[in-house]
């Protein structure tokens, strides 16, 4: 579920903003170094991907179902710069284009799940690379957990942030006692489904890896 | 007013918006995005309603819980602001996405319009082959299907989803190469 505009304070997103804002100058800087005709396909892809990824339901016991975010396994196989600027495209295609999210809330998606998922599930991946199927499931468990935990963190801090002169808030109500547990402890649990299907693509996407470079 | 202008009022406007905390400024400017929208004020007004409903009223009917069991009352200008505002931003967004063409607003850069055409175009259709696959699993269970056979679609689907936009970009790379397009 996204978070629609209006929720976040200003107080809160525009400086997100504008640490976001470096963060995509530089990464961009890094990309563009690059872009050509076989890294702007290769970027537009892969946002494509992390963008359909997204409408892949994770099946839970009981009929209903969670959605795959597929930060760790991007950031497993592609990089954490990869990962973030496919994330933040992905992002604001969805705020600009579908109205799915807000563009209020983008930078703290985009930071929380594109940067922070992506940087604590490629540390995670290249610290136990040596046991391969271990670190692409702890890559794809943290690349959901880590986000949740920020997004609970900055959800659970409006009402101290902006509230009037009561008190009382003005923008999303919950504190951290309600945010943390609400986030935490299904992502907990959804981060096993993810971390499995980061398994199941982390190795398909190296065998078409060396299918595509052979061709 | 050129595209990327209209992107950038969009901008200025929905950040204005957003600072607002008077139910009376919100209701105006929800009145004044409405009066905008024309002919299509319903059918954007039920959009944005549609998409922020679900997080909104989980907030709000928790929160209302919440309130009534500390104080014995409903946090009504909460309520008022926080939905208002909420439904004014979602209304100019999709009053954005109805009258501005993004590729366009987006022009003043080869490299992203690129990106960006690239990047939609490719989501759209994986998008539409995911649905695909579901309404054909769906097709082939009688009774809902259970959830060793969603986790084996999920997976099939996910390998597929990868295979496809490695291929995409093996493909367009060698589009663009022999276009010379960056040339």
């Amino acid at each position: 579920m996204h978070i629609p505009d209006g929720f976040i304070a200003p107080q809160m997103y525009l400086p997100l903003y504008g640490l976001a804002a470096g963060l995509w100058a530089y990464g961009a800087k890094r990309v563009a170094r690059e872009l050509d005709e076989a890294t702007l396909p290769w970027l537009a892809a892969l946002t494509a991907a992390s963008f359909a990824l997204s409408f892949i339901a994770l099946p839970l016991p009981g009929g209903t179902s969670a959605h795959v975010t597929g930060v760790g396994l991007l950031a497993a196989s592609f990089g954490i710069w990869n990962a973030f600027m496919a994330a933040s495209m992905v992002f604001a295609i969805q705020a600009l284009l579908f109205g799915d999210g807000g563009v209020t809330t983008l930078p703290l998606n985009a930071l929380a799940m594109g940067f922070a998922g992506a940087l604590a599930a490629r540390g995670l991946y290249l610290a136990l690379r040596r046991w391969p199927i271990v670190a692409l499931f702890a890559a794809g468990w943290i690349g959901l957990c880590l986000p949740s935990l920020l997004i609970a963190l900055a959800l659970g801090a409006q009402p101290l942030i902006a509230h009037d002169a009561a008190g009382a808030p003005l923008y999303f109500p919950f504190g951290w006692s309600v945010t943390l547990p609400a986030l935490l402890i299904p992502h907990a649990l959804l981060g096993l489904g993810e971390g499995a299907l980061t398994v199941l693509g982390g190795r398909l996407i190296e065998r078409l890896r060396l299918r595509y470079r052979n061709d | 007013m050129t595209e990327p202008g209209k992107l950038a009022a969009y901008l200025i406007i929905l950040l204005a918006a957003s600072w607002l905390t008077s139910p009376a400024w919100l209701a105006a400017g929800l009145g004044a995005v409405l009066m905008l929208s024309g002919l299509d004020a319903g059918r954007l007004l039920r959009r944005a309603l549609l998409a922020t409903a679900a997080f909104s009223g989980t907030v709000s009917l928790a929160y209302m819980a919440y309130y009534w069991w500390q104080t014995r009352s409903l946090p009504l200008d909460w309520l008022l602001t926080v939905n208002l505002r909420v439904l004014l931003m979602a209304l100019l967004t999709f009053l954005f996405i109805a009258r501005v063409d993004l590729f366009q607003a987006l022009a003043f850069s080869r490299r992203l319009s690129f990106l960006l055409v690239l990047a939609v175009s490719q989501s759209l259709g994986l998008k539409r082959t995911l649905e695909e696959f579901r309404l054909g699993l769906q097709s082939r269970c009688p009774r809902p299907a259970g959830l060793r056979a969603r986790y084996r679609a999920a997976a099939h689907a996910a390998a597929w989803l990868l295979d496809r936009a490695l291929a995409n970009a093996h493909e367009s790379a060698q589009a663009m190469q022999s276009r010379g397009v960056f040339r």
